[in-house]
């Protein structure tokens, strides 16, 4: 292509975007709201993997202990788990200590709920963390087939927690954003028709003196392209801005919760928002098009 | 050469348009097409510039077969055509320059190419001072006389007009066929005007093809329109 008619192409469709400014802009706000929850989202589930390795450290295994056994027993029983595999901290709660625990939780309102009660009702239990979170189900194992526990609760499983959320996030973000993707097509098949409106005289008259469809054409597929192109770069900048301010609150507030750094996601970010962007530009124009691919 | 062979149209709600029409037309030639309203003229126009598509029967435009021609091959064949029409279809928000300049530019011509032919062919159509004027501040005669000119830009080798006198008076009507003639004598083109005014044809004497109710039933030099 020669490059006078490439300029004539892009003077076409620029002029085209501004003829129909209110459509352009709706296009581009619905097309950027659809980036920038698609971008939180993926950066959502990208730190809750980052910080779900780490948070397997909180995992906690309680053995109780019969209540029947002894206090030699008991003690028998802990040096002997103590020797399990994959224990990283063992923590022994004494029936009177587990009391004065939960008498703490409830204290005030209901502290005549724990008068007369003395520490027998409470079972001896170890709680255990562990080092390998792959390798919990045979430690639980091993406990239950120990003498003198009865019970094992995997307590305070996060990291099962948080990995529920994610595939709830995951599920309903990407219907979600299905339907905001559609809308977007929607709205850019809208814009190309009133551009197309517009210039039906032009349209007309290129037909009868032998233009090209492509040569017609391309200056709508071209306000598409601009269209996907100004959304992502905007909602890059509203991305990077929203992240930038989480990434502070969260340095200061919840230091447990490790961010990535923008930096490492920013190229990424940025290529698949241009890609996205342009691509359901061109879809949207194609769409509102094809009719009139006909000769 | 534009050759229709026992060319029939009937629209999709059934209408009868064009009926059996056989027809020749050689180069260089100048033909009125008459008949009354609803005769089938502007069908004949419209299956030339394949805008429409034949029923049964065969056009053949040069070396381009119209009955069998893909969809991606309809551009390059209407560059043979210039078109001129009743309401002369001028943009409104382009001087006369810029409406030229822009079915140039719609096949791809080049600016230098633009700026040189531009004036050149106002200057057939006796516009070389107006090239800046908007089509309002144009009469009717000149309007239509631009739209001639934008016809004639790409140099095709045919030109159909579909009553381009018919906003017009008498007297620039008669001018308007006039120009026509002359770019039929002098440029060798062909040139096909439907027209309603007996008058004009009466005048030019000029090969005339009647058509009634979608069939063709007079052809003959000399005009004598009924
Ligand atoms: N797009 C169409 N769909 C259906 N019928 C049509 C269509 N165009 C034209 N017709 C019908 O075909 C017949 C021929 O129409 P056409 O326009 O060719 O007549 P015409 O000779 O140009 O008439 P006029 O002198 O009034 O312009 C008419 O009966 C008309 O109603
Ligand atoms: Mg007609």
């Amino acid at each position: 292509m020669r490059r006078y008619s490439i300029m004539y192409f892009i003077s076409q469709s620029i002029k085209g975007l501004w003829r129909n400014g209110v459509m352009t802009l709706a296009s581009i706000i619905v097309l950027m709201s659809c980036l920038v929850i698609m971008g939180s989202f993926s950066l959502i589930v990208m730190n809750l993997n980052t910080n779900l390795d780490s948070l397997g450290d909180m995992n906690e295994i309680v053995a109780f202990i019969d209540p029947e056994k002894s206090a030699e027993e008991v003690d028998s029983i802990r040096k002997a788990v103590e020797k399990y595999d994959n224990i990283k901290n063992l923590e022994f709660i004494s029936p009177e200590e587990a009391l004065e625990q939960e008498k703490q939780k409830y204290e005030g309102e209901y502290s005549y709920f724990f008068e007369g009660i003395t520490s027998d009702i409470y079972p001896a239990t170890l709680v255990i963390t562990y080092q390998d979170n792959a390798k919990v189900e045979t430690l639980k194992y091993d406990l239950e087939h120990t003498e003198g526990i009865y019970k094992v609760t995997c307590h305070a499983d996060i990291a099962e927690t948080l990995e529920t959320v994610k595939t709830g996030i995951i599920y309903i973000f990407v219907w979600f954003l299905a339907v905001l993707f559609v809308v977007s097509v929607f709205v850019i098949i809208n814009t190309i028709k009133l551009a197309v409106f517009g210039r039906r005289q032009e349209i007309s008259v290129m037909r009868y003196v032998g233009a090209t469809n492509w040569f017609i054409m391309l200056p709508f597929i071209l306000e598409g392209v601009w269209i996907g192109l100004l959304s992502s770069g905007i909602a890059y900048f509203i991305e990077m801005s929203i992240y930038k301010f989480i990434a502070g609150v969260v340095a200061t507030d919840y230091q447990m919760f490790t961010l990535v750094p923008f930096g490492t996601v920013q190229l990424p970010i940025l290529l698949s928002f241009i890609g996205i962007g342009v691509v359901t530009g061109i879809i949207g124009s194609s769409i509102s098009l094809r009719k009139n691919l006909k000769a | 050469m534009i050759e229709f062979e026992n060319v029939t149209k009937v629209y999709p709600n059934g209408t009868l348009a064009l009926d059996g029409v056989d027809l020749k037309i050689n180069d260089g030639e100048f033909v009125f097409i008459v008949g009354s309203s609803g005769a089938g003229k502007s069908t004949l126009m419209k299956l030339l510039l394949r805008e429409e598509k034949v029923t049964s029967g065969t056009i053949k435009v040069d070396e381009f077969d119209l009955s069998c021609m893909s969809n991606y091959k309809v551009p390059y064949y209407r560059r043979q055509l210039g078109v001129v029409f009743q309401d002369f279809r001028l943009f409104q928000n382009k001087t006369v320059f810029e409406n030229i300049s822009f079915v140039m530019r719609a096949i791809g011509e080049t600016n230098s190419r633009i700026r040189k032919r531009v004036p050149a062919i106002l200057n057939i159509v006796g516009l070389q001072d107006k090239m800046k004027c908007y089509p309002r501040e144009l009469s009717g005669g000149e309007q239509q006389r631009v739209a001639l000119a934008r016809a004639l830009a790409n140099n095709p080798g045919i030109i159909i007009a579909d009553e381009p006198t018919g906003n017009l008076d008498p007297e620039l009507s008669f001018d308007m066929m006039n120009l026509l003639r002359r770019i039929n004598r002098s440029k060798n083109k062909t040139v096909v005007v439907i027209t309603h005014e007996k008058n004009l044809v009466d005048h030019f004497q000029e090969r005339v093809i009647r058509l009634e109710d979608g069939k063709m039933v007079e052809d003959r030099v000399g005009g004598m329109f009924e």
